[in-house]
């Protein structure tokens, strides 16, 4: 690397780096989930007991079910058994619920402000107390009540391609979690820092600092040192994202959110991590290439949404297609696309996580990507230095076709 | 010693540079001067590579200009521009490591230059907080703290106060006399004239006039006479040989045919002895300037 390129990248990187903005950039989204989750947080503690207690007026038989059910129905059982006594607890407040049982009937009664009540469960243990009671009446053994009363084992599983099965249930969820999550980071990470690489060039171009730059190093100095500044920039913003995450983590993770998220994502191996985490950098890096010389066409700062409004459209497709994708994993469509540079940072992890793919393809998507990037890279280069001291009336995307086509000749 | 030898540039069908042969040499002054487009912008980006000629060279001391010749040239576009938000030091620092100046080195030169060209402010402030003049005077700075070798300035009396007109010449004569090849373009001929040893002026692409300032203006003749005494402008007008009067203040600026012409008249204005004023110089630069360029 020469001593050049070194300063440009160094020059680049810090200012950004000391600036208000990378870090507001930088911390806006961990304020924001560390306000979110204070707030659930609080509310969760601010509610303080969230059990409902319930009155249940049956036979003491029927009581004693539920009782017994307490833990797995989320209930307390009021020591009330009286009727009359139950309801005037219910109108003062004091119970959440009344449950009345008589013979087939039973009603629940609550009151507007009482804590939620899972009824489908408590439906679920009358009808078994119904049937065990109606066995009893046909003379049928406990055996033979206990088979009748059974549910149903329906088994939900995934037969992947090496042989292993997953809990769909799970990998549902892991798979829709991934899906969104690496479609949002690799979108929003694109936006962000394509957008900082447009103002920076533009900036240099409209102010004529371009001129004084160039005057010392080359075009392809600036190039090269401008796109590794900011992909450094974000190379780092996702390594404060990461070691953040670790760290809440580590010191949350008894936390029931967190428990449950984790269970969620249990699918996600480190090396899928790893490999999802290089496909973003890859992809960040392939549109910071785009944007550089689509920038390199910019006359003024007004032009900078102008010239990264096609380019925010593409990181979009992509972000739509994983979300398609996870409802029609073997459209024909879908598969061609998920080895399309700019586009397949979205997808190919995703199908990869889901099983859809296997590593050998996706590790294909992942190097025609870099190649790309290269082959972008290397390409535009001549473009960025033919434009960042030329001003031209013409729209942007119409210069740019332009240069691609002197370039092809 | 740079060398530009048989330059041509051209843009489509308009020609920007014509055939343009100069010589610029260590501690020597070279002033380019011609109207708005008549390739002393393009000239410069030749040299400075941004683009590339159609035909001809450029050559550093016998050999093309490589990226190290580049770090020792300075630069000062018509058009200035610097980092509003970054601090002097920072930018200056920059600038100065992209030439090659060691940061530490600098950062000392900076004091220094900061107190010689009067800069209010400290280089902890931020550029968009100094005023106009103290923003040149930072470009100046820029374009000049790592004692460059061959030093270009595009226009770089446009748009300075007379205070920062003084001291941008006073520091392009320092580095004259370090032994840097500068070169500039100017509008204003009383700096060209003050300043360069050599000027090329340029015409719509090509060379019409170069050489030494004096030795171009002796080429015109001594033909422009200033004049104090008892005359009458008609009086003068009708001497043979004298194109235009012109009422100058307490005397009359004459333009004659040729410099011969000086000796008759002087031999006239004086039949009666003492006169106040009488001075034949050969034509300034400017009426050179209007003469081949603007006029013609």
């Amino acid at each position: 690397m020469s001593n050049q390129l070194r300063i440009v990248i160094k020059q680049t990187f810090r200012n950004h780096f000391k600036s208000r903005g990378y870090w507001l950039l930088v911390l806006s989204p961990l304020l924001f989930a560390a306000i979110i989750g204070g707030i659930t947080y609080g509310i969760t503690k601010m509610q303080g007991n969230t059990t409902p207690t319930i009155a249940v007026i049956a036979p003491s038989e029927v009581r004693q079910v539920f009782t017994q059910s307490e833990k797995s129905l989320n209930i307390n059982v009021s020591k009330t058994t009286d009727n009359k006594t139950a309801n005037q607890s219910l109108t003062n407040e004091k119970l959440d619920g009344v449950l009345v049982v008589d013979n087939d009937k039973a009603t629940l009664t609550t009151h507007p402000k009482s804590n939620a009540i899972n009824k489908e469960a408590i439906n679920h243990i009358l009808g078994d107390l119904s049937r065990q009671q109606k066995a009893t009446t046909y003379g049928l053994t406990s055996a033979q009540t206990a088979e009748l009363i059974k549910p149903y084992d329906l088994k939900t599983v995934v037969k992947q391609s090496d042989n292993k099965s997953t809990n769909a249930e799970n990998s549902d969820m892991a798979n829709y979690g991934v899906a969104v999550s690496i479609g949002i980071i690799t979108t929003v990470i694109v936006m962000w820092y394509t957008s900082m690489i447009a103002t920076e060039i533009a900036n240099e171009k409209s102010s004529r600092i371009m001129e004084t730059l160039l005057a010392a190093t080359s075009a392809r100095v600036q190039y090269f040192g401008k796109i590794i500044g900011i992909f450094g920039l974000a190379t780092t913003h996702m390594l404060i994202y990461i070691i953040s995450g670790l760290l809440a983590y580590l010191g949350f993770k008894d936390n029931a959110i967190v428990e449950n998220l984790s269970s969620s994502f249990s699918g996600v191996t480190i090396g899928f991590a790893l490999f999802a985490t290089l496909y973003i950098l890859i992809a960040v890096a392939l549109y910071l290439v785009l944007t550089s010389l689509i920038a390199s066409l910019i006359n003024d700062n007004a032009q900078v949404q102008q010239a990264i409004q096609p380019i925010t459209f593409l990181a979009m497709v992509g972000y739509m297609f994983s979300f398609v994708m996870t409802n029609m994993p073997n459209n024909i469509a879908i598969k061609i696309l998920s080895y399309v540079p700019f586009i397949s940072q979205s997808m190919m992890p995703v199908r990869l996580v889901t099983k859809v793919e296997t590593w050998p393809a996706a590790i294909i998507s992942l190097v025609i990507s870099f190649i790309a990037m290269i082959l972008l890279a290397w390409f535009g280069q001549n473009i960025y230095a033919k434009n960042v001291l030329s001003y031209s009336d013409d729209k942007i995307m119409s210069q740019l076709f332009k240069n691609l086509k002197k370039q092809k000749n | 010693m740079l060398e530009l030898n048989h330059l041509n540039k051209k843009f489509g069908d308009n020609i920007a540079v014509k055939n343009m042969n100069m010589v610029l040499e260590p501690g020597k002054v070279m002033g380019l001067i011609g109207q708005n487009g008549a390739g002393k912008t393009t000239t410069f980006r030749m040299i400075l590579n941004f683009i590339k000629p159609t035909s001809g060279e450029i050559t550093w001391d016998g050999h093309p200009i490589t990226q190290a010749d580049k770090q020792k040239i300075g630069f000062l576009p018509e058009e200035r521009g610097l980092y509003q938000k970054l601090t002097i030091e920072e930018q200056i620092l920059y600038f100065a490591e992209l030439h090659g100046m060691p940061r530490a080195e600098a950062k000392v030169a900076l004091t220094d230059w900061l107190q010689r060209l009067n800069v209010v402010g400290k280089a902890t402030d931020k550029v968009q907080t100094l005023s106009k003049g103290n923003a040149q005077k930072v470009q100046m700075i820029a374009s000049l703290i790592f004692t460059p070798k061959l030093l270009i300035l595009d226009e770089p009396f446009s748009g300075l106060d007379p205070v920062n007109t003084s001291i941008m010449m006073d520091e392009i004569v320092r580095m004259k006399d370090n032994g840097a090849m500068i070169i500039f373009s100017s509008h204003d001929m009383n700096n060209v004239t003050k300043i360069s040893d050599n000027l090329t002026m340029l015409k719509k692409g090509q060379v019409v006039l170069q050489g030494g300032v004096q030795e171009i203006r002796e080429q015109f003749g001594r033909t422009k006479v200033y004049i104090e005494g008892p005359f009458t402008q008609d009086e003068l007008t009708n001497f043979p040989g004298v194109i235009t009067v012109t009422q100058q203040g307490a005397g009359f600026d004459i333009t004659l045919s040729d410099e011969a012409t000086g000796h008759q008249l002087f031999d006239y204005v004086t039949r009666n002895g003492y006169i106040p004023a009488f001075s034949q110089q050969p034509p300034t630069l400017d009426d050179i300037f209007r003469q081949e360029v603007a006029l013609s």
